[in-house]
C-alpha cells in the first residue's frame, strides 16, 4: 500500500494537470459547442445552431476542411516515403553514418517557429535560396508563398524539414529485423529489392502503422507553419481547419462555434483512427 | 538465470523515489512562495496596470510616457507590460475571464465593437467630466471619435493616430526628368508618373515599382474607396456599404495598376519585398518603389535608419471627381478593462497620455515617437509644432488628419471577420484571380452569411 501512494505521489501532479487543463475543458467544449459564448459572457445555450450553420451555411468551414484533408491525403504519404526511404539509405554500414544521422535529425528538433521564419526567406522569390538554385539551371522559380498555386504545395515541402523525426522510428525498426531474415533470403537467391519488398517493408509495417497514425492527427491538427507563413492567404489557398477554428475562438471571438469546430474535427480524426486501426490486420505484420 | 528478490535494494529505491519525489514538490512550492513579479518602484502607491502591444524602439517611448506620468504625481503608479500584438487579445481576453485584467488596455486590432458588445470593456462616458466629455466630443479630429466610438458610445480614447500618405523617392523622380517640387495632384497623374519611375530588368522583371501601393501592409481597397466616394461604411445611415459602384472604380483601379505591369510580375515583386517591410529594410529605402503608400511613423523610421534619402510626402491624390484627402485612417487606443481594479487610475492615465487634461505637455509624447495626436490642440502646441519644422515631411499626414473623409474599420461587432474577408477578396483581386466586381460580390455574401448566423445565435448587431 505504502509503495502504491508512492507511485501515486509521482503521477499526482501529472493527474492533477491532466484534469484541469485537459479533461475538464474537453469535457466543457462538448457543452460549449451547443451554446453561443465569447469567454467572457455567460454561455447561452443555442441548441445545434453550431452545428448546423457549419455544415450547411459556411463554405469557409467546407473549404478549410477540404484544404486539410488534401494535406494529410498529400503530406502524410510524402513523408513517409521520404522518412523511409532515408531510413533504408541510413542504415547502411558506411564511413561516418552517425554524422549523417544526425544531420537529417536535427532539423527536426528546431522549433517550428524558427523553421517557418527560415523558410520565409528560402522561399523569397527574388532572394530567396531556392529560386537562386532554380535560376542557376536557368528556371524562373515562382513566388512560394503568394502564388494561389503554390502557397500550399510550399507547406507540404516545409513538413519534410521535420522528417527525421519519423526517420528515427524507422531507423529503429529496421534494426529491429532480425538479420536471419535477410540470410535466408540471400541463400534462397534473393535480390536487394526483393529483400527490401519481401522483409523489410512487411518487417517495417508495425513502425509504418505507428507514423500513419501520428501523421494523420498532426495533419488534422497543422496550424503553426500556416499562422507564421501565410496567414492563411494567399485567397484562403492555406486557411487550414486549424487556423480557421483558432480565428473564430481568438479573433471572432465565437468560441462556441470554435469549439463545434474543434467537435467535428475530433470526429473525423476519431474516424480516421478507428478506419486505419481497423485495416492495420491487412497490412501491418508482427514478428510474432 | 534466476535472481532472488533483492528486500533490502528494493527499500533502498523506495526511499530514493520519495526523496525524488519530497524534493520535486518541494521545488514547487518554493517556486510558488518566490513573488511572481518585479519588485514596485512606489510600493506605496495604488498601481494601474497597462498593457500595450509595443516592442522593441516604441516600447521605449512608451516607457518613457510612463515614466513621465509616475514621475507627474504621488498618487499612482503605472505598471506597464508590453504585449505582443499577436498575443495581446487571447491574453487579455483570459485575463478578463479569469477576473484579473489589466487596468488599461492598448491596440491597435479590430477590436472594440465586438468587446463593447460582450462588455469586455468598459464605456468611458460615464467616467468622464462634463468637461471632459465636451472636449472629446468637440475637439476631437472625427476620425478619433469614429475609431473609439460604438453605437453611440466612447469606448476608447485614440493615443496616436495612423494615417497614409504617398512616399516619392525625388532621386528617381528627377533621374526620369519629373520636377520632384511638384508632386502629382491627381491620381492619373500619379499613375502616369508611376510609368515612368518603372524599371524592369532583362527579364522583363519588375525591379523598381513606379507606383504600388503596398499589398502586405496597407489595405488599398479601404485607402482608395473613400477617395473615390465610397467607402465600406455610411456613417450617416449606420449601413455597411460593401458593394457599390465607388467601391467598385476604387478597386478597378487598383486592380489596373497591377495588370498594367502584369499581375504575376507584381506577386513575384511583392511577395520578394514582403518579409522584410520593418526599419531599415522597408523596400521604398532600399529602392523598390518609386512612389508608395505608407504610414506617417515611416519618417521617423527614415530619419533614423537613411537619414540621406532623397524623398519627400504627400498627400494621396484624388481621382477626377473625388474626394481629397480621403482615406483608411488607423490608429492605437486605450481601454478600460471590464473588472479594472483601478478605474478611477486608468482614467487618468489616459488623460494624460492622450492630452485630454494637458495638451501642451502631452504633445511632447508625440514628438518622440512621431505619432500623430487625436485632438488638434495638441497639434498646434508649440512642442509638436516645432517637431513638425524640424520634419517637414510630417506636414503631408497633418493635413490629412482633420478630414471628415478619413474612414476606420466598420464598427460593427464582426468586424474582424469582416475586415479579414475584405482583405481576402481584395487580395484576390489584386492578383488577378477574381475580378473586382466578384470580389466585392463576395464580401457582401460573406457578410450576409455571417450576420445571418450572429442573428440566429442570438448576438445582438
Amino acid at each position: 500500500m505504502k509503495r502504491g501512494w508512492a507511485g501515486y505521489a509521482f503521477i499526482g501532479p501529472w493527474l492533477a494537470g491532466f484534469a484541469t487543463f485537459t479533461a475538464f475543458p474537453f469535457a466543457a467544449s462538448i457543452w460549449l459547442s451547443f451554446t453561443r459564448y465569447d469567454i467572457v459572457s455567460d454561455p447561452v445555450w443555442v441548441g445545434a445552431a453550431n452545428y448546423n450553420r457549419l455544415l450547411t451555411e459556411d463554405p469557409i468551414f467546407w473549404k478549410s476542411l477540404f484544404i486539410t484533408v488534401k494535406y494529410a491525403l498529400v503530406a502524410v504519404p510524402l513523408s513517409m516515403v521520404v522518412g523511409v526511404a532515408l531510413a533504408l539509405l541510413l542504415n547502411l554500414e558506411i564511413a561516418g553514418i552517425a554524422i549523417y544521422r544526425t544531420l537529417f535529425f536535427i532539423p527536426s528538433i528546431v522549433p517550428v517557429v524558427a523553421t517557418s521564419v527560415l523558410f520565409i526567406w528560402l522561399l523569397n522569390p527574388q532572394t530567396g535560396l531556392v529560386n537562386g538554385v532554380l535560376s542557376e539551371f536557368g528556371v524562373a522559380g515562382p513566388a512560394w508563398l503568394a502564388d494561389k498555386r503554390w502557397a500550399f504545395t510550399s507547406l507540404v515541402f516545409m513538413s519534410l524539414w521535420g522528417v527525421g523525426g519519423s526517420m528515427v522510428i524507422y531507423l529503429a525498426g529496421l534494426k529491429d529485423i532480425p538479420l536471419a531474415l535477410y540470410e535466408a533470403a540471400i541463400i534462397d537467391g534473393a535480390g536487394a529489392w526483393q529483400r527490401t519488398r519481401h522483409i523489410t517493408l512487411p518487417m517495417l509495417t508495425p513502425v509504418i502503422f505507428f507514423n500513419l497514425m501520428m501523421g494523420i492527427i498532426g495533419s488534422f491538427q497543422y496550424f503553426t507553419q500556416a499562422y507564421i507563413v501565410t496567414q492563411g492567404g494567399p485567397d484562403d489557398s492555406t486557411n487550414f481547419y486549424a487556423l480557421y477554428l483558432f480565428n473564430r475562438a481568438w479573433r471572432y471571438l465565437d468560441m462556441g462555434y470554435a469549439s463545434a469546430m474543434a467537435w467535428i474535427l475530433f470526429a473525423i480524426v476519431m474516424t480516421m483512427t478507428i478506419a486505419v486501426f481497423r485495416s492495420h490486420r491487412r497490412w501491418v505484420h508482427y514478428e510474432n | 538465470m534466476y535472481r532472488p528478490f533483492d528486500h533490502e535494494r528494493s527499500a533502498a529505491g523506495t526511499r530514493a523515489l520519495w526523496a525524488i519525489a519530497i524534493v520535486l514538490i518541494a521545488s514547487v512550492a518554493v517556486a510558488l512562495a518566490l513573488p511572481q513579479t518585479m519588485p514596485r518602484r512606489f510600493p506605496d502607491r495604488k498601481p494601474i496596470h497597462v498593457w500595450h502591444p509595443w516592442t522593441a524602439e516604441w516600447k521605449t517611448i512608451v516607457d518613457r510616457i510612463v515614466a513621465t506620468y509616475n514621475a507627474s504625481q504621488d498618487r499612482y503608479e503605472v505598471i506597464a507590460l508590453s504585449v505582443p500584438a499577436h498575443t495581446a487579445a487571447s491574453k487579455f481576453l483570459s485575463s478578463v475571464a479569469g477576473g484579473a485584467p489589466p487596468d488599461v488596455i492598448v491596440s491597435w486590432d479590430a477590436v472594440i465593437p465586438k468587446w463593447a458588445e460582450g462588455g469586455i470593456i468598459m464605456p468611458l462616458d460615464g467616467l468622464m467630466s462634463a468637461e471632459e466629455r465636451e472636449r472629446v466630443t468637440r475637439s476631437a479630429y472625427p476620425i478619433s471619435l469614429k475609431i473609439g466610438t460604438y453605437k453611440s458610445r466612447l469606448y476608447a480614447i485614440v493615443t496616436g493616430l495612423d494615417v497614409y500618405a504617398c512616399y516619392l523617392r525625388t532621386d528617381f523622380a528627377r533621374e526620369a526628368g519629373l520636377d520632384a517640387e511638384r508632386p502629382p495632384e491627381t491620381l492619373d497623374n500619379l499613375v502616369a508618373w508611376g510609368e515612368k519611375l518603372d524599371r524592369f530588368d532583362s527579364n522583363k522583371r519588375l525591379v523598381r515599382a513606379g507606383f504600388l501601393d503596398p499589398l502586405s501592409s496597407v489595405l488599398g481597397l479601404a485607402m482608395f474607396a473613400p477617395a473615390f466616394g465610397g467607402g465600406f461604411y455610411d456613417w450617416d445611415r449606420g449601413v455597411l456599404t460593401l458593394n457599390t459602384p465607388e467601391n467598385l472604380r476604387a478597386l478597378s483601379f487598383l486592380a489596373g495598376t497591377r495588370e498594367r505591369l502584369g499581375f504575376e510580375n507584381v506577386v513575384r515583386f511583392e511577395s520578394g519585398h514582403s518579409g522584410d517591410v520593418a526599419n531599415a529594410a522597408w523596400p521604398f529605402i532600399t529602392g523598390a518603389y518609386g512612389i508608395t503608400i505608407d504610414g506617417q511613423w515611416r519618417v521617423e523610421q527614415i530619419a533614423q535608419y537613411a537619414p540621406d534619402l532623397a524623398y519627400d510626402t504627400f498627400p494621396i491624390p484624388p481621382p477626377v471627381g473625388g474626394r481629397a484627402h480621403a482615406g483608411w485612417a488607423s490608429g492605437n487606443f486605450a481601454m478600460i478593462a471590464k473588472g479594472a481594479k483601478n478605474v478611477e487610475g486608468a482614467w487618468e492615465f489616459i488623460r494624460f497620455w492622450s492630452g485630454i487634461d494637458n495638451p501642451d505637455r502631452a504633445a511632447e509624447f508625440y514628438t518622440w515617437g512621431g505619432w500623430l495626436p487625436p485632438f488638434p490642440d495638441l497639434a498646434e502646441a508649440p512642442a509638436y509644432r516645432e517637431y513638425v519644422e524640424k520634419n517637414p515631411r510630417f506636414k503631408a499626414f497633418l493635413d490629412v488628419l482633420p478630414s471628415e473623409y478619413l474612414q476606420p474599420m466598420p464598427p460593427v461587432s464582426h468586424q474582424a471577420y469582416l475586415w479579414d474577408r475584405i482583405a481576402a477578396a481584395y487580395a484576390a483581386a489584386m492578383r488577378g484571380t477574381l475580378r473586382p466586381d466578384a470580389a466585392l460580390a463576395r464580401i457582401t455574401l460573406e457578410n450576409e452569411r455571417e450576420v445571418a448566423m450572429h442573428k440566429e445565435l442570438g448576438y445582438t448587431e
